[in-house]
Parts: structure tokens; sequence; C-alpha cells
């Protein structure tokens, strides 16, 4: 028997080598490009400034992100004629450095998205489950609730809530939090639906397991491989939402940096100090699409559906 | 002779959808002794896996239900136990073994793992090394080689053989008095069918586990089972000894189907088959449902259905034939 296991193994082997030589060049770059740029992003917020050691003058940011300094206003990034190595990438309307900014920014903007996916996946995940396996009018109810909130345009939702609870940095979470779970809810309860057909949760009933424990022990190890996808690609989606709430005035409020807010700072100054908009524009777009593209490949790894094509 | 371990008393079992009321089964009478085999023989869709499911009272729900009847394991009344306590019988008391081996396991654990489950849950075993022990026996028991390694494998790396060896373990884990096997074989190759079939008779020999043995395969039958019920639209309409129902069936459905098995020692130019469908659950026959397919049919057969006769002991059957 053990020779067959193996046997089997090395038959499923040959599909990946079974590429062309450029071909997993390219897969080996969509991977190792995006996680690249994602954990320098992660490693900036982290250590923008050592403030959670009790070290609040040590950090990677050069300045303090909301210390103004009108004599250096408007400063142009450092290759420019007019720019100085003092501001890499120049200062806003304020003579705040763009650099430090961007750095904080990240902070903020990453810690928005990482505490939204975790709300929303674990809601929607516990409401998918619960849907999916107990069937009837629990599902339903849930069902429609999730149809519901897929139906509300997401950023109106937030700037209401935005609006009557004052913009913080609670608010935003709470914000995309309130209707984003819905897409984990749908996902997790149609891949519910499909595992409990499955032969393997009928012979945990024969063994007499019980209704939580199945859910629990049987289904939840199932879907964790969709589940992570999403919340993967998720990343992008949710930094955008955060800087378009940022950017209509109802996100974080200043003077804190994100993103989002800096593009508005820099709005009418497009035409004369470019920088202020652009380098936020050019993270945001790099974490984007770092995201989109791991998510993709972890798809490609984990989704055994897929594996196989 | 030995005791009778379950004991079910004209069961009647529904699906209630849109379309009407599907009688799948629709009373049923059999009981398995200690150490027997009990074959439940029949085409698709007559209801053996229904009488599997209702004695472990798991049926598809809201639509499937026991509308009335006695199931009886060990002298208590299955059907009067609350959620909670059947669910304390399953797996201890009454186990089943599905179809398929490659679906059947859990994917993402370990095989140590699940069958460890219900020793867990039923024998309330905290002690590490002690469910290991027990899990080691019951892959022991279904001759599992090398138990001790196989413990860490996952299912994806064992043959669909040994898979159904450890849906077998898991089944077998807490030593059920009851074991219903749902066409255990039908997934496997026939050499590998074999080895389980005799595999399964060492088992209840170990054990004395009662065993209720579904099939369509009278081959199955004739290798593995003490007595046999054949089951068509819903109702037993013959049961005997497996050697009574080779030798002399009674009943013009057991017959046919028999006649239908292909034989080596026989030179046929074509394999016998029953002309016609089986009928629609939905709009029964009011006469016996065999009848529009009966080669023997008489006019009282359209019209009435026929009782059940025990023509000697151990063999009775439902025809107006026989008398």
């Amino acid at each position: 028997m053990p020779e067959k296991a193996s046997d089997s193994e090395t038959t499923a082997r040959p599909v990946v080598s079974g590429l062309s030589r450029r071909a997993r060049i390219m897969r080996r770059l969509t991977f190792i490009v995006p996680v690249t740029i994602l954990s320098l992003m992660i490693i900036m917020a982290i250590f923008a400034d050592l403030a959670w050691l009790g070290l609040p003058d040590v950090g990677l940011a050069p300045y303090d992100p909301v210390k103004m300094s009108l004599p250096d206003r408007l400063m142009p990034p450092f290759w420019d004629e007019e720019g100085s190595t003092e501001h890499l990438l120049g200062t806003d309307k304020m003579g705040r450095d763009i650099l430090s900014r961007l750095i904080f920014g990240a902070r903020i903007s990453l810690s928005v998205s990482l505490l939204v996916i975790l709300i929303t996946s674990f809601v929607g995940t516990v409401l998918g489950i619960l849907g999916g396996y107990l069937g009837g009018r629990t599902e339903a109810f849930l069902m429609r609730i999730t149809d519901i909130s897929l139906a509300f345009p997401p950023i109106l939702v937030a700037m209401l809530l935005a609006v009557s609870m004052g913009p913080s940095f609670v608010t935003v979470v709470l914000a995309i939090s309130l209707l984003g779970w819905a897409a984990y809810a749908r996902l997790i309860r149609g891949e519910t639906l499909r595992l409990r057909q499955m032969d393997f949760v009928a012979q945990a009933r024969i063994i007499g397991a019980s209704p939580l424990r199945i859910m629990l022990r049987h289904i939840f190890p199932n879907v964790i491989n969709p589940l992570i996808i999403i919340m993967t690609l998720q990343i992008g989606l949710l930094i955008i939402t955060e800087a378009s709430l940022s950017f209509l005035g109802v996100g974080i409020p200043p003077p804190a940096p994100s993103w989002g807010n800096m593009i508005n700072d820099g709005r009418n100054l497009v035409d004369t100090a470019w920088w202020i908009s652009t380098f936020p524009g050019i993270a945001i777009a790099l974490v984007v699409m770092s995201g989109n593209f791991f998510g993709d490949w972890l798809r490609d790894k984990l989704d055994p559906r897929l594996r196989q094509l | 002779m030995s005791e009778i371990v379950l004991k079910v008393e004209d069961l009647h079992t529904s699906f209630f959808t849109r379309s009407g009321e599907f009688r799948a089964v629709d009373g049923v009478s059999f009981h398995v002794r200690e150490a027997e085999t009990f074959g439940l023989v029949g085409e698709s869709a007559c209801g053996k896996t229904v009488t599997g499911l209702s004695i472990l009272r798991l049926l598809p729900e809201p639509a499937g239900k026991i509308v009335s009847g006695k199931i009886t394991l060990d002298g208590t009344n299955i059907l009067e136990l609350s959620k909670k306590e059947m669910r304390a019988y399953r797996g201890a008391m009454i186990s089943m073994i599905l179809q398929d081996p490659m679906t059947s396991l859990n994917p993402v654990y370990t095989v140590g793992n699940q069958i460890a489950e219900p020793v867990r849950q039923h024998q309330r075993i905290q002690d590490k090394n002690m469910v290991e022990e027990k899990v080691i026996s019951a892959l022991r028991l279904l001759r599992i080689p090398a138990p001790e390694r196989r413990l860490q494998d996952y299912p994806f790396q064992m043959s669909g053989g040994m898979r159904q060896r450890v849906v077998g373990s898991i089944a077998m884990s807490c030593y059920p008095r009851l074991l219903i096997a749902d066409e255990p074989t039908t997934a496997l190759d026939a050499t590998i069918q074999a080895q389980y079939i005799a595999l399964f008779k060492d088992v209840q020999k170990e054990t004395d586990v009662a065993i209720i043995f579904i099939t369509h395969d009278f081959g199955v039958v004739a290798n593995m089972c003490h007595r046999v019920g054949v089951m068509y639209a819903g109702k037993i309409v013959e049961t005997a000894a497996t050697s009574t129902i080779f030798k002399a069936p009674r009943h013009p459905y057991t017959n046919a189907l028999i006649h239908s098995v292909p034989r080596l020692d026989r030179k046929d130019d074509r394999l016998y088959s029953i002309e016609g469908q089986p009928p629609s659950l939905l709009n029964l026959p009011p006469g016996c449902r065999f009848a529009p397919r009966c080669p023997d049919v008489m006019d009282i057969c359209n019209e009435q259905q026929p009782q059940e006769v025990e023509i000697s002991e151990g063999h009775s059957v439902s025809c107006w034939k026989v008398k």
C-alpha cells in the first residue's frame, strides 16, 4: 500500500513542470513582486516610529508626519532643481514631509484594512456556515439580510455613518465593516451547502456528532482556503474604500495622514504641486495590485479544483 | 438461537415534497440477530437506503419523516429517544458505512484523528495514549497493515480499498451492536470487493456485531448474508434464509432478480431482464406493486395488496400466488 501512495504523488507533480520556462518565471514573479511590495508596506507601517516600544524618536519616518513648517512649504521632490534631500518626496502646502506622511499613512490604511478584514470575515463566516448548514428559516433570514447588504452602495452607507458619528478611525472601520461581511457570508454559505452534501459530513452525523461540532470541526476547516483567498483579494478593495472615504472627507480626520486624505490635500494643487497627490496615489495602486496578484496566486495554489486545470 | 438486536416493525417512511408524499418505505418489518447478517436487496430507489437511514434517524430534513412503525434496538424503541439520546446511540450502538470511500473521509484530518472522534465522544476518554490504543485496535480489527504508521496518514495518501477499511474502522471503533453497510463494496473493484467481504465476516466473528447489508448484488448476498429481505417499491416482498432464496424463491420478483444475474454454468443467449419500470412512489397501484411487471399476474393482484404469509419457518412471502 505505501507504494501506491507515492505513486499517486509522482503522477500529480508534472502538471506544474509542464509549463514552459518562461511561464514558470512569470508565475514566480507574480508571487515574488507582490509579496515583496506588501511586506515592505507592512514593515513601513510597523516601523514608521517605535512609539509602541517607548522610543518615539526612532523610526523609518524622517519627520513627524503632522509637524508643520511653513518656510518649507510646497517643496518638490529631491530630483527637482528646487528640491532638497532633506525632504526626499517634497512637502505639502503646510510644509509637512510627504515621505513621513506616506509611511505613517501606510500604518493607518493597512490597519483599517486589517481590522475590517478580521471583523467582516469572522461575521461573514459565522453567518455563512450557520445559514448554509442549518438551512430552512435560519438560512432564508440570513441570506435575505445578506442580499439587502449587498444591494446598498457601501460608500454612501459609510458616508452616512461617518457623518452621523463624526469621522474617526473607529467610524471608518465600522462603516466599512457594516456591509462588508455580506460577500463572505455569500461565499461561505455556498461552500457550506456543497460541503454538507458530502459523505464525510453524513459520516460525522452517523457517529453521533452534534450540529455545532459538525460546523466547527467538519465544515469550517474545509472553508478556510476560499476564505483566505477572498481575504487577500479584499485588501485592495478595502484600501480603495478607505482612501475614497478619506478623500471625501468622511474618513480618517486630518491632520492624521491616510493615503486618501493626502490625495485630497493635493487636489487643488495638482497642476502646481503634483507630488502631494501622486505619491500616495502610487502607494495605493501598488498595494491594490499586489493584493490582487497575491490573492490570485493563492487561489491557484489553494483551490484544488483550479489546481487540476 | 442468539439474541435479537434490532427489530423493525411496520416501518413507514415518507418524503413530503411539493408534488406529494413519496412513500419510500411502506410497511417494512424485519429483525437482525447478534452475529447475523441480514441482506436488504432490491433495485435502485426501492427504499433500501431509506430504511437504513430511518434506523439511524438521519433522514434528510425537513422532507423525510418516519410516519409510523417501531424500531427496537436491544429492547429500546429508538423512535422515542430524544435527539440528544439518539446522538449518543449513533456511533456507539448503531453505525453505518457509506458507499463511496473517496468522499466519506474528511480530507483535512488524519486517519487517526478521524477514528478518535467517536472514541472520544462516546467513551469519554481524554487520555491521549488510551485513545491512540483504541484507534490502533480499531485499525487492527479491519486488518490495516502497520496501523501505528497509518495513524498519521491523510485520506488522500490511501487507496480506495484502504480508505473503505478506515471508514469501517470509524464505524466499528466503539464496537456497536448494529452496523448498517450501505453498498460498501460498490465503489471497489472486484478483487478488493471479495477481500472486503471476507474481512467483514472476520470482524463479525470477533465482535458479534449484527449487520444489515444493503446491496443490489446477489453475488455479494450469497457470500455475505445469512438471511435476505427482497425489497420492491418500499415493501419487503420476500424474506428467507440465503440458501432458500437461491434454491426456492417463491415471489416472482425474487425469481426474476435471481434470473437476471449472469451465470457461468448456464448458456443463455440473452440475459434475462424484467420488463417495465418500478411504479412511481407518488401514485402506487392499489394492488400488488409488482403486478404490472409480473409474469404470473392474476386478477386479484391488481385489486388487493397481498398479505405476508409465512410458508415455512423464517420464509415469508407477500404474493397472491403463494397460499
